[in-house]
């Protein structure tokens, strides 16, 4: 009860100051630029140019070839800038790439240099009328990589698309629902914008109160301190619940599981208020610990890394509690999520959180009696 | 005048070393560089990670080797197992005489694709004494993704000089410093300045840390001044106003938050949106600021191109002063 009135005291108190109104504009500007500015499916495609030192007919093939997966069928004819020369071009476009036909070698290796796409290719004939293909690659690719292209063209392109179609692919699950670019930016901006915040903000309210004395005035008080530091928490809480409903509700309906989204918001947010009380309790003022939050922020953000580039996962990031976080987060927006996941996640969350808790609780006494 | 600002300086230096922040700013460049050298070859590394079986087929391991970085494990559970994990991993298993790819199911498209190509070059005997293709390299070695991770390290760097001229100054406020000022011969615009030079410093401090520890020695300098110097200007007014405006740390802490949305918007929308969207964030400084660091440090950008990214920059910054011009005044008072 104690506990409840301390919390609404706490509620009115920052309902007064800009903060809480800037966290709910700050969902809402989040929210228009998800909903306005992030397309559904934003892949960017990767560009290869081409220039066919061959005979007419068997350019005519190669040409045939990538109408075929061409999205409107037909060729277009632009002009490519390349740093002070514009060459004329052939242009395809299919689902996957962007293909450049140019006029001449020189084009080709020109805009290699200058626009650095995927691969600017030459294709010519050898001295046993065979095609020899030539690549020009900035210099940075792999080895793995540059193999793949030395042999890409050995067997027959016809022959080599048919046997790659007659792999067979078995999927260890069939009803995953891939999620849609837009969709995709939830987690790690829920992440960003709820959870880690929270270290960020009760840090500064802790500061705040030190600088104005009320945690001195606390001391007196009947209530015991971890009333007090409950109180921030569920504030933080507050807001971090309502701005991430606010992105997540307009952006993806009904989909999400909403009460593991809730259990994972809430002990993740109070993991993270709680480290931020504990980092406060070493520190006079929010100069001073400035340079441990922000670390700490910059550490948090790199599993971002590596929700973003799927094949890329060194072990150590999954150490960082973001990388669970912005996975657990994906998984309560999936259809058919890994409920098992959040809850441990959510689990391990609440029981870092509880530690960190008691640390800060127990610092906070010590200050506060001195 | 000059010397009034120099003593400001001083004394926030001297303010900020008490807070081990002089030590954190020196630092903290450098550490995103060595972070960054650290990351950048891993990740650049990726064709198609393959799980197989070890002892199944050594032939085929060797060979796949030469394209793909593969795991090994001990039977097909273990594969399976490793396949149903959270990153992008394609199980190559055998069935009878043939083998078939195994995947998670949420895979993109493209990653199932290159591993049934290299599973195909196998079958095929495909192999790369039989090439018929030459490689020829442009010599550049920095892969993009460390261009990339640069220059959102450039971009914290000056935000973070603009939260320190924030910061300052609401602590001068709490300390009701700033009445003392008022009081003192220093002039206003003398104040503002004198609480600038630190936000100045150390983007460009920390650019050129960060350019020189990750390797990219050969850009072109001045360029680079260029769009530091410009986009230090934008983090400057920023940290100018939220200090102005805000009396305790805590707003000024949430509206902090602010200045990382437009950048992360300038960012997103750069590397990953197609040509028709671009338009829509023409407003943000930032978008420009990262272009032309992009450009500069790809090394082909031309003077004319960084001096209409410094000029928008400008243009966009002077929007933002004229208009916040009053609230900045009152702020002082």
């Amino acid at each position: 009860m104690k506990l409840w009135h301390s919390f609404i005291k706490e509620l009115k108190l920052s309902s007064r100051g800009f903060y809480f109104y800037i966290e709910l504009i700050m969902a809402i500007i989040i929210l228009t630029v998800v909903l306005f500015a992030i397309p559904e499916d934003f892949v960017s495609k990767d560009t290869e140019y081409m220039y066919f030192d061959l005979p007419e007919e068997m350019i005519d093939e190669y040409r045939a070839d990538i109408l075929k997966d061409d999205l409107d069928g037909k060729a277009e004819y632009v002009d490519v800038k390349s740093g002070k020369d514009v060459f004329s071009a052939e242009y395809y476009e299919t689902d996957k790439k962007k293909y450049y036909v140019v006029k001449s070698k020189a084009a080709a290796i020109q805009i290699a240099e200058t626009e650095r796409p995927l691969v600017s290719a030459v294709m010519t004939l050898d001295d046993t009328g065979n095609v020899h293909y030539k690549y020009y690659l900035q210099g940075y690719e792999t080895e793995r990589l540059k193999n793949t292209y030395l042999v890409i063209h050995n067997l027959d392109i016809n022959l080599l698309k048919e046997e790659v179609d007659h792999q067979v692919v078995r999927s260890l699950s069939t009803d995953y629902e891939k999620l849609t670019d837009r969709e995709n930016v939830i987690p790690s901006l829920l992440t960003f914008n709820g959870s880690l915040m929270g270290l960020f903000i009760i840090a500064a309210y802790i500061f705040l109160d030190k600088q104005e004395g009320i945690i001195k005035a606390y001391a007196i008080t009947a209530s015991p301190v971890w009333m007090y530091l409950m109180s921030k928490i569920w504030v933080i809480l507050l807001t971090s619940t309502l701005s991430s409903f606010i992105i997540v509700v307009p952006v993806m309906g009904l989909q999400p599981n909403y009460l593991l989204l809730l259990l994972l918001l809430i002990t993740s947010g109070f993991f993270a208020s709680s480290l931020g009380l504990v980092i406060a309790s070493f520190y006079k003022n929010m100069m001073q610990a400035f340079g441990v939050v922000y670390l700490l922020m910059i550490a948090m953000i790199l599993p971002n890394i590596a929700y973003f580039i799927p094949s890329w996962e060194p072990i150590w990031i999954k150490v960082i509690p973001t990388y669970p976080l912005i996975q657990g987060f994906k998984e309560t927006i999936l259809v058919n999520g890994d409920t098992t996941y959040i809850l441990m996640a959510s689990l391990g969350f609440f029981a870092g959180g509880m530690l960190l808790f008691l640390m800060a609780n127990k610092r906070y006494k010590k200050t506060l009696a001195a | 005048m000059i010397k009034k600002i120099g003593t400001l300086f001083l004394r926030d230096l001297k303010v900020n070393k008490r807070d081990f922040l002089a030590m954190y700013i020196i630092i903290f460049p450098v550490l995103f560089a060595l972070g960054i050298n650290l990351l950048a070859p891993s990740i650049n590394d990726t064709t198609v990670n393959l799980a197989l079986i070890e002892g199944e087929n050594p032939d085929q391991v060797t060979y796949l080797e030469d394209f793909a970085r593969v795991e090994m494990f001990k039977d097909v559970e273990a594969v399976e197992k490793r396949v149903a994990k959270r990153d992008n991993i394609i199980g190559v298993l055998p069935d009878g005489d043939d083998y078939y790819v195994l995947q998670q199911g949420n895979e993109a498209e493209g990653v199932v694709d290159f591993a049934k190509l290299l599973v195909t070059f196998y079958e095929q005997d495909v192999q790369l004494e039989n090439t018929n293709a030459e490689i020829i390299e442009l010599g550049r070695t920095v892969p993009p993704l460390k261009k990339l991770l640069v220059n959102i390290a450039i971009l914290f760097t000056s935000v973070l000089g603009g939260m320190l001229i924030a910061l300052n100054i609401v602590e001068d406020k709490v300390d009701r410093t700033i009445r003392a000022i008022h009081l003192s011969p220093v002039s206003r615009k003398a104040y503002i300045l004198g609480k600038s030079v630190i936000g100045v410093l150390l983007p460009i401090y920390g650019t050129a840390v960060l350019v020189w520890i990750t390797g990219f020695n050969d850009i072109n300098v001045g360029q680079m001044m260029v769009i530091v110097l410009v986009s230090t200007i934008l983090s400057l007014l920023v940290g100018l106003i939220e200090g102005l405006n805000n009396d305790d740390v805590i707003n000024a802490a949430a509206n902090i938050k602010i200045l990382f949305l437009p950048m992360a918007a300038a960012i997103v929308a750069v590397e990953l949106l197609g040509d028709k969207w671009q338009k829509f964030f023409y407003w943000i400084p930032f978008y420009w600021a990262y272009k032309g660091n992009d450009a500069v440090l790809a090394g082909g950008a031309t003077w004319q191109q960084i001096l209409l990214y410094s000029v928008i920059v400008l243009g966009l910054s002077s929007v933002v002063y004229v208009y916040l011009a009053p609230k900045i005044r009152k702020g002082l008072e």
